[in-house]
């Protein structure tokens, strides 16, 4: 018998398998992704905890301290013992440095908060549907989590214009961010400036990530989007980030270009339109 | 009076372990840049530096291979965040480090530390003095006329 033509419920089942398989991928990059910031996100958690944890075991020495002389207040036979036991405790320094100790307790438990929270908002696993969302918020949740992999390759600047809130699924246009971001640092051979861009122009708004890095040649350029092509080691880059990456922004309506000078730096722009348009797929697929 | 040199490039860090060590005798001279302490180097003799491992210029290993050329003497020390084999295999080798200690660290563990740092580095110094006086005595019992 003559093989028939695919039906157009053929068709629709495999369009719908194509698109388990596209999901299922971009949900894999992005736990490899999570995976290989972890090492990071430990170091960033550690100096805090380190700090913090120390700062707690100082305090103890200096509340001893002061309970002695609180103590002594009941048993000290003249007040001459007392402020001899005030000196003898430095007083002074304690007082002072007591307050530093708190201070730096606290931003170091901040510190831990915001790499948290930001961990938390990145990995929005449950929000995968199209929203009017804050890009700069996204912008800033995301370079929380890619942190320790850009601040010590470069000086991170922000160029931030107005923007309105966009309609998008912002938890898979972080994950663009941060694959920008961690190419932005992997590119610096040395040390550098990954510059942030945003403004809004008419009905779109323009992501802009720009490094000094050691730039893309023109045979490579037009190959970067393509899965599995990396210019990395093997165990270094996956080679689906900028093609996913491209699928995301693709799926969002928008647009996603490089520019790259070798020796100078690229600049990735995302163009997104604030509203998607209503025969899109609302269903964030 | 026995100098201790810690370098972070995380300020906090390096208050709370100036907390930890200002009951020991010692003094502390404390950079959050690996520049400023390398000049440091040139300035002081240093008992025992303990520095960080990832900082934005240069990471510790370097810094400890540096300081090593500029004062063999000095006791190094890495206190890091980043405990992976490579990082302390370059510590071992290429730094020479006598402790490779990881944050968040036990404030006991790490004050004994450097004071076992402290002690051979006095150790090693009063050896050095010891042979320069015996090397000297014995040229002296040499040259005497017989």
């Amino acid at each position: 018998m003559a093989p028939t033509a695919p039906t157009q419920s053929d068709q629709d089942a495999l369009n719908a398998r194509l698109e388990q398989a596209n999901r299922q991928l971009i949900q894999s990059e992005k736990l490899a992704a999570i995976g290989q910031l972890a090492a990071g996100v430990a170091h960033e958690i550690n100096n805090p905890v380190g700090y913090v944890y120390s700062n707690l075991q100082s305090l103890e020495g200096y509340l001893n301290d002061l309970f002695r002389l609180t103590e002594a207040v009941d048993s000290a036979k003249s007040l001459e013992d007392l402020r001899l036991i005030k000196q003898n405790i430095d007083y002074d320094y304690l007082r002072d440095d007591l307050k530093d100790l708190l201070a730096e307790s606290r931003e170091g438990i901040e510190r831990v908060k915001t790499i948290i929270s930001a961990m938390k908002d990145f990995s929005h696993i449950e929000e995968e549907s199209f929203k009017l969302a804050d890009l700069h918020r996204g912008i800033e949740t995301t370079l929380n989590v890619v942190n320790n992999e850009l601040k010590y390759k470069a000086d991170v600047v922000r160029e931030f214009g107005e923007l309105p809130d966009v309609e998008c699924i912002i938890s898979q246009i972080n994950q663009v961010i941060m694959n920008l971001l961690v190419n932005a640092a992997q590119a610096i051979e040395e040390f550098g400036r990954i510059v942030v861009r945003t403004r809004h122009s008419g009905d779109v708004v323009v992501i802009e990530v720009e490094d000094t890095g050691k730039g893309i040649s023109q045979d490579h350029l037009h190959r970067i989007f393509e899965p599995f092509f990396t210019t990395k080691p093997v165990g270094k880059g996956t080679g689906l980030g900028l093609s996913l990456s491209f699928n995301i922004i693709e799926k969002h309506n928008g647009d996603i270009t490089a520019v790259s000078t070798p020796d100078q730096g690229t600049c990735f722009r995302i163009t997104l339109p604030i509203v998607q348009p209503q025969q899109a797929d609302h269903d964030g697929r | 009076m026995i100098r201790i040199q810690l370098v972070d490039d995380e300020p906090n860090i390096l208050s709370s372990l100036r907390r930890l060590l200002k009951p020991q005798d010692w003094q502390i001279d404390t950079f959050n840049n690996v520049e400023d302490a390398l000049g440091s180097l040139l300035e002081h003799e240093y008992a025992v530096i303990v520095s960080d491992y990832q900082m934005p210029t240069a990471d510790g290993v370097t810094y400890l291979q540096f300081a090593k050329q500029k004062q063999p003497n000095a006791i190094r020390l890495v206190l890091s965040a980043y405990g992976d084999r490579e990082s302390m295999i370059k510590a071992i080798n290429q730094a020479e480090v006598y402790r490779y200690l990881s944050k968040p660290w036990d404030d006991y563990e790490l004050v004994a530390a450097i004071k076992s740092a402290v002690d051979l580095y006095q150790l090693h110094k009063e050896n050095q003095q010891l042979r320069e006086e015996n090397d000297a005595q014995r040229a002296l019992i040499e040259n005497w006329p017989r």
